[in-house]
């Protein structure tokens, strides 16, 4: 119990350190009073303020967002479910659940993608007139989803992230993605479910409140689900008053490791006829 | 609700909002099977995302001395659990408990980390989810 016990104190300690620090000058902009946040009385962000609306009128996306829980990241699927996979890809999956996902895009210093960067680490929200931006902590990067009204494109060069477009359904944004990458791009999530590049990817984001926001997710590709099927839905929580912090893939230790213990099991290429 | 149950509540909350592991896999890698108990003085701390890495001299029972080296989480998410860079320096004694690597090298994650001199825990709350 002793090993169980000690994190906790650490975090009990690293809390009271958090309020202490508080209101003081800090290296990183870990906690400062965000302009436009909406407050209770005492001053604390009011995470059940009405859902703001950008100038347009439609409500607004933007500020900081965390997963309430990482299951998302670890799998997309439902609870109870199981994804719709054809041979090939349920092969693919079981593989990857067996080496315990050593060969996971991250393993190498490469980000999660669409839709599952958003679950991994913090990403904010800029919404813009003709673009939704997301700027993912994780490793640094970023994705646009168009509102400009121009198409998906026509037979692109495939891309880790695919290509996005957005629209507005009542109050719920509706993303479009399409174009990834197949074998050589992300994996959905952390437990390994597969895609190919005839993946096309449906987001619909609905902010609840200030604080709260629910994305349902469906995953459409022909060429690895019998069906089109759709996630849990994910829950994400504003993070008021802080900032994103620099997060780069810089030091990267654990490939050796990995390598050494589980080479003999590498799918490269995987097992399995790809279509 | 007193303050403890709120501190321990706000604490649970905070945990589960705490990713540690979504860089690599911590199963491939480490062995929940091989818990280690680490006592030495560091030597070196690599202050870096996506982990942040540190070693100690352990002083072995034939007096030959090892160089350890242990993952932590990486430091976006230390500093939001509240911690700097000089929370460790060179040459502090500390005490350890984690996991060792699957390869058996002499790597491991650290799930706790105690100062010897001060008995108060180092980067810990962040604790390496399986």
């Amino acid at each position: 119990m002793h090993i169980l016990r000690t994190p906790w104190r650490g975090v009990a300690l690293a809390v009271m350190a958090s309020g202490v620090l508080a209101g003081s000058v800090q290296a990183q902009w870990l906690e400062l009073p965000v302009p436009g946040t909406p407050r209770t009385s005492d001053g604390k962000p009011n995470m059940n303020a009405p859902t703001p609306r950008a100038r347009d009128g439609k409500p607004s996306l933007a500020g900081i967002w965390r997963a309430d829980t990482m299951r998302y990241n670890t799998n997309l699927v439902p609870d109870g479910q199981e994804a719709p996979m054809l041979p090939w890809a349920a092969e693919v999956y079981k593989h990857r659940l067996a080496t315990q996902g050593f060969e996971r895009p991250g393993s190498r210093c490469m980000p999660h993608g669409a839709p599952d960067a958003m679950t991994v680490y913090d990403f904010k929200v800029l919404q813009l007139p003709e673009v939704m931006v997301h700027l993912y902590e994780e490793m640094h990067k970023y994705r646009q989803i168009h509102t400009d009204g121009r198409p998906l494109p026509v037979d692109p060069d495939p891309a880790w992230y695919g290509y996005s477009i957005g629209r507005w359904d009542g109050d719920t944004f509706v993303a479009e993605t399409a174009g990834f990458r197949g074998d050589d791009g992300t994996w959905l999530d952390n437990n390994g479910h597969p895609h190919t590049d005839a993946l096309r990817l449906t987001e619909r984001f609905r902010r609840i409140n200030w604080g709260r926001m629910e994305v349902d997710v469906t995953i459409d590709d022909p060429k690895a689900y019998s069906r089109p099927w759709s996630a849990q839905t994910m829950r994400f929580d504003q993070q008021a008053d802080t900032e994103m912090l620099e997060q780069l893939c810089e030091n990267n230790r654990s490939i050796e490791t990995l390598q050494k213990v589980w080479k003999p099991m590498s799918t490269t290429p995987a097992p399995g006829g790809r279509p | 609700m007193n303050t403890r149950l709120a501190v321990v509540l706000s604490l649970t909350a905070f945990a589960a909002s705490v990713s540690v592991l979504a860089h690599h896999s911590f199963t491939a890698e480490f062995d929940e099977n091989k818990p280690l108990s680490l006592t030495g003085t560091v030597t070196k701390l690599e202050w870096n995302n996506p982990h942040t890495w540190f070693f100690m001299d352990v002083k072995n029972p034939d007096g030959s001395v090892t160089n350890w080296g242990l993952e932590l989480a990486g430091p976006t998410q230390l500093l939001r659990a509240g911690w700097k860079r000089d929370a460790m320096k060179i040459g502090d004694a500390v005490k350890v408990e984690a996991f060792r690597a699957r390869d058996d090298s002499n790597t491991a994650n650290a799930k706790g980390i105690v100062n010897v001199a001060t008995g108060k825990p180092v980067f810990t709350g962040t604790a390496a989810r399986p």
